[in-house]
């Protein structure tokens, strides 16, 4: 019984939650992709990204809540979403001592294709994907950014409607990031719908038109990345002071333009719809008051400090090494 | 395109086992460690036999019909069949373990293809295996009375239990995930074999071993090798052979999808 009231190539899901032995690892996750949206989900280590992605490409089964991928429930109708995406999971799924060559091939077997259908499907996306000529050499010998590419070509073998990249750029070197974003740029240009997840905020940013943060199993904001950098109020002001030991005054002063705050390394940080507009009126104020400025810069908000606001913790700790 | 689903398709799925078989074949014939046991471990035996203590034949109640090495090589076969068909069994498990399985799985692949995929290169290993045994066995001296049909009919048991010890420990594989309790089943073989009259008849056992090879259906299969291949039914049964090697492969296959099915729907 698979749900057509979504669209084709769209993902909806519902009151999604999955428990391992004892932990909750998606805990009610609720969200909608319309059709052709690139859709970044966004989480720091073990917020339950890689489960709801294999949730949805129906590697795993919800605990409770429901979730239809491309018009099928991934559950009863887990056949028909199968056919319809492709996936690239977190721990790129390869045989070392499979060529890329063969395993496009078996892949395209596995869909359906035909021998010649799947060697001509595989030239293809070798070559789409630059690796025509490493094509016969063992997995075991591709850099990490060339397992990468070739995961993602295998992941478009059946052309896909809907597209799930579990961290497709964790580990890469910027040159290969900025590739593999084009690429998926060009595929959303042909209509392709994309989910993805990473723990860059960078990537989203570049790359999705929405994006979902999830935290401890749950969506803690949703929202196009300009909508989710309104939420904090507008663009912050760092200020250094020439002697910190005024820190306090300038605090008072300041409070007027918005929520002040310590900087990490001495100084204040107010938050101000006003941006850069504010720092001559910031400027004066601290003159008048007699305290000297050391410098002034317009802090733009990020994602993460969206994420830092909305979760407590920053996106990425200072430790991580995935 | 078709509204019948790719999994319900026979002729798709038929495609998919081949290439998953042709898959399974190619790794295993790069990982050159989990050939050789299968490989290496029967052809020392048969080497140690021909050079060494054939007293064994001039005891009595040993048939008379073909050499020593003759009667030893269906034990060889089995052994060498048992060796590679776990090999499938420890290479499912580290498709799992490797995350390889979640790429299958991820495709629309009917679950019993991905088994299936794996039991036919079994049987191909076990074929191709038997066919150098056997032409092994005629360079130190065997003759097989059978003929082309009676080494065929070896050839195609072997097979069987090659596939049947896929099956198995596939199913293993499936309910496990692990490549470590794979390794560690591997003693299971020498059991297997030492309850079957692999190396001897079962005449020459001890009334309690001769009790428990009854019940081991390995017992009928090696003894219908050895019958099909020396063309004597006093050693023992090809029908008897071929319905058990045609049994425990069914139901060795049978775990396997039953092991795959119960692995998916717990997922
Ligand atoms: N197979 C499993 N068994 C038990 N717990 C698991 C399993 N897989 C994941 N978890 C737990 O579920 C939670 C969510 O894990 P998940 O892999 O979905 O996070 P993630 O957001 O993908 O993290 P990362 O960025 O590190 O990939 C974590 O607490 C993790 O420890
Ligand atoms: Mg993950």
């Amino acid at each position: 019984m698979a749900a057509i009231e979504t669209s084709d190539s769209s993902i909806l899901v519902e009151g999604l939650v999955r428990d391992y032995a004892g932990v909750r690892a998606v805990d009610g996750v609720d969200l909608e992709v319309a059709a052709g949206e690139i859709y970044g989900f966004l989480g720091p280590n073990g917020a339950g990204k890689s489960t709801t992605v294999r949730i949805l490409t129906t590697l795993l089964r919800p605990t409770a809540g429901r979730a239809v991928v491309a018009g099928h429930d991934v559950v009863s109708g887990a056949s028909g979403v199968r056919r319809a995406i492709g996936v690239a999971l977190q721990e790129a799924s390869l045989d070392p001592l499979m060529t890329g060559r063969e395993l496009l091939r078996l892949q395209g077997a596995l869909h359906g294709l035909r021998r010649r259908e799947a060697a001509a499907r595989g030239e293809e996306l070798l070559e789409r994907v630059d690796l025509v000529a490493a094509a016969d050499r063992r997995l075991a010998t591709y850099s990490g950014g060339m397992r990468r590419r070739l995961d993602l070509a295998l992941a478009l073998v059946n052309r896909p409607r809907v597209l799930f990249l579990d961290e497709p750029t964790t580990g890469l070197d910027p040159a290969s990031r900025a590739a593999l974003w084009r690429e998926v740029r060009a595929l959303n240009a042909d209509g392709t719908t994309v989910f993805l997840t990473t723990q860059y905020l960078e990537e989203v940013e570049q790359l999705a038109g929405r994006v979902g943060i999830i935290d401890q199993g749950r969506i803690a904001a949703e929202g196009t990345p300009s909508e989710l950098k309104e939420r904090l109020g507008g663009p912050a002001l760092h200020i250094d002071l020439v002697d910190l030991g005024r820190t306090e005054e300038a605090r008072a002063a300041l409070a007027r333009f918005g929520p002040c705050t310590d900087r990490p390394g001495g100084g204040l940080r107010v938050r101000t719809p006003e941006g850069a507009r504010a720092i001559a009126p910031v400027v004066r104020v601290l003159d008048e008051a007699g305290i000297a400025v050391d410098a002034v810069e317009v802090d733009l908000p990020s994602l993460d400090d969206v994420f830092l606001a909305l979760t407590g913790h920053r996106a990425v700790e200072e430790d991580a090494e995935a | 395109m078709s509204a019948v689903a790719l999994e319900r398709r026979p002729a798709v799925q038929a495609r998919v086992i081949v290439a998953l078989a042709q898959r399974a074949l190619a790794v295993q014939l790069r990982r050159a460690q989990f050939l050789i046991p299968a490989l290496v471990l029967p052809l020392v035996l048969l080497a140690v036999i021909a050079s060494g203590t054939s007293a064994g034949r001039n005891l009595p109640g040993f048939p008379t019909s073909g050499s020593y090495i003759g009667f030893v090589i269906g034990g060889a076969l089995l052994q060498g069949a048992l060796l590679a068909g776990m090999t499938a069994g420890t290479a499912m498990a580290g498709d799992i373990e490797g995350g390889f399985f979640d790429r299958l799985l991820a495709a629309p692949v009917h679950r019993a293809s991905i088994v299936l995929g794996r039991v036919v290169a079994s049987l191909v290993v076990g074929a191709a295996q038997a066919c150098l045994f056997l032409a092994v066995g005629l360079i130190f001296g065997a003759d097989y009375a059978g003929g082309v049909l009676g080494v065929t009919a070896a050839v195609v048991l072997t097979a069987m239990v090659a596939g049947a010890a896929a099956g198995a420990t596939g199913a293993l594989a499936l309910r496990t995930g692990s490549v470590e309790l794979l390794r560690n089943f591997f003693p299971m073989v020498f059991v297997l074999l030492f309850t079957a009259p692999a190396f001897f008849p079962r005449q020459l056992l001890s009334p309690a071993m001769h009790a428990v090879t009854r019940f081991n259906p390995l017992t009928y299969v090696v003894e219908g090798i050895r019958a099909v291949l020396h063309d004597d039914r006093a050693l023992g049964s090809p029908a008897a052979g071929f319905a058990c090697a045609a049994g425990l492969l069914t139901g060795a296959t049978a775990l396997a999808v039953l092991a795959m099915r119960a692995r998916t729907r717990g997922a």
